[in-house]
């Protein structure tokens, strides 16, 4: 695993040096994939997170939320570096060294209450941040949304994690399945949203993609993200210079 | 006459602060304003979700302009749509919109908000207001409300939670199924989402 990963890595590094947004050119395999992922989540994986929201004790829930919120803190701090956010990196690295000691593992987000800020960052936005496209929009079977640039998270988790330290094949199987609920369990408020869509992969997909675009602009994207058809924008003042002429002029006539 | 003169003044001078004062209601304290009435609503209903729902659309609906969002989020298509259509249309979003987040609002009975900043638009009738709402040992949320002023009134056509626009995530979806099934293909699903599941 150690070895196979990086070389997955460098792969998709250079497969990511394609530039441009293509938007979702995979949607004719990513759909049936999305179909089933749903089936899973309904029959399995939302029920079980409902109850671990429901029934677990809230400290036990914080708790694990607050473990693998560390490891994403830890993650974090190689990813502030590489966008030479020091202030950023300087503040993740306290958060880790502080919860891993005093907050026992994880378990308690101490820092915190220093304050000491959570910092949102990880590869993908990293190599957002030097100019690399989000590549095509992917739909993992069992995972979710992820987009080609930002599969790098999920790799170096499987590379890098704290894994390799757990033994027993048990110990690990359970990592993994506490982890999957509790991000669940994190997802839970969006399902309203979701089941109210008339297609909900085109708005898990549409929404995934703006978050991503988002982050890796530190929540100031110099322009909204495109998606589709930019004529689809059909507003006069706000898609001018994106619309060709012909309809153009249709906006002009009628507005 | 002087009498009649001297009551004219006064109508007029009343007039012209009561239009000056709603005039000078910036974004920012439409959101401000709004933001603290709407968490009080939601804390002194907490056990009554469909209670909070009527009472905040009751108290922002006078923000929103849900045809302009309806148009932006229609796209194109809005231009060959009938007026009627245009109006059905505005009607079921609206609803479905309603529906959908004011009832999860009550989750919220604990949150702050906090405007973070103000930023204009791409002209001077457009304004962004930046808030950040925090839930006690959570992440703060972006909320962005887009602003456009419509002759007096500044007017909401847009919210972005954590930077995904309500009407970026309906556009792509709205625009397949008029595709298929025409604007009025359209207004009948929605329609019909919001009869099936409206009493919820």
């Amino acid at each position: 695993m150690r070895l196979i990963a990086p070389l997955l890595l460098t792969t998709l590094l250079a497969a990511c040096a394609s530039p441009g947004n293509n938007y979702d050119p995979l949607e004719p395999v990513n759909r049936p994939i999305y179909g089933f992922n749903r089936a899973v989540d309904k029959a399995l994986l939302r029920p079980v997170a409902t109850g671990w929201r429901d029934y677990m004790p809230p400290p036990i829930q914080t708790g694990v939320s607050n473990f693998f919120g560390n490891i994403d803190d830890l993650f974090a701090i190689p990813a502030s570096a590489l966008q030479g956010k020091w202030q950023s990196t300087a503040t993740g690295t306290g958060r880790v060294l502080m919860n891993t000691t005093f907050g026992i593992a994880g378990l308690f987000d101490i820092a915190s209450r220093v304050p000491l800020a959570k910092q949102d960052e990880d590869f993908g936005q990293a190599l957002g941040y030097w100019g690399v496209g989000s590549g095509p929009y992917l739909m993992l079977p069992f995972y979710g949304p992820l987009t080609l640039r930002d599969s790098v998270d999920p790799l170096s988790r499987l590379a890098w994690g704290p894994i390799d330290y757990i033994e027993p094949l048990a110990g690990q199987i359970g990592y993994y399945s506490v982890g999957l609920v509790n991000l669940r369990a994190e997802l839970l408020p969006l399902d309203a949203a979701l089941d109210e869509a008339l297609d909900p992969y085109a708005f898990m997909r549409d929404g995934y993609l703006q978050r991503r675009w988002f982050k890796v602009h530190d929540g100031n994207p110099p322009h909204p993200l495109p998606m589709g058809d930019p004529d689809d924008d059909g507003d006069a003042d706000k898609a001018a210079g994106a619309n060709d002429p012909a309809s153009g002029a249709a906006t002009g006539a009628t507005q | 006459m002087r009498k009649f003169f001297g009551m004219l003044a006064i109508l007029t001078a009343c007039t012209f602060t009561g239009t000056s004062l709603a005039a000078a209601e910036t974004p920012e304290q439409l959101v401000r304003q709004s933001s603290r009435d709407v968490l009080e609503i939601i804390r002194k209903n907490e056990k009554d979700p469909v209670k909070v729902r009527e009472l905040v659309d009751a108290r922002v609906a006078p923000l929103a302009d849900y045809t302009r969002m309806t148009q932006l989020a229609a796209g194109r298509h809005w231009r060959s749509a009938t007026p009627e259509q245009q109006q059905a249309l505005t009607r079921e979003f609206r609803t479905m919109l309603v529906r959908t987040y004011l009832s999860a609002l009550t989750i919220y009975k604990n949150a702050q908000v906090e405007v973070k900043s103000v930023r204009a638009g791409n002209s001077p009738s457009e304004q962004d207001v930046r808030t950040e709402v925090t839930l006690p040992g959570e992440k703060p949320i972006t909320l962005d409300f887009s602003f456009e002023k419509n002759g007096q009134d500044w007017k909401v056509y847009d919210i972005s939670v954590g930077g995904v626009s309500f009407i970026n995530n309906h556009r792509n979806t709205f625009a397949s199924v008029i595709r298929n099934d025409g604007i009025d293909g359209l207004i009948k699903q929605l329609a019909s989402r919001n009869a099936s599941t409206g009493n919820k």
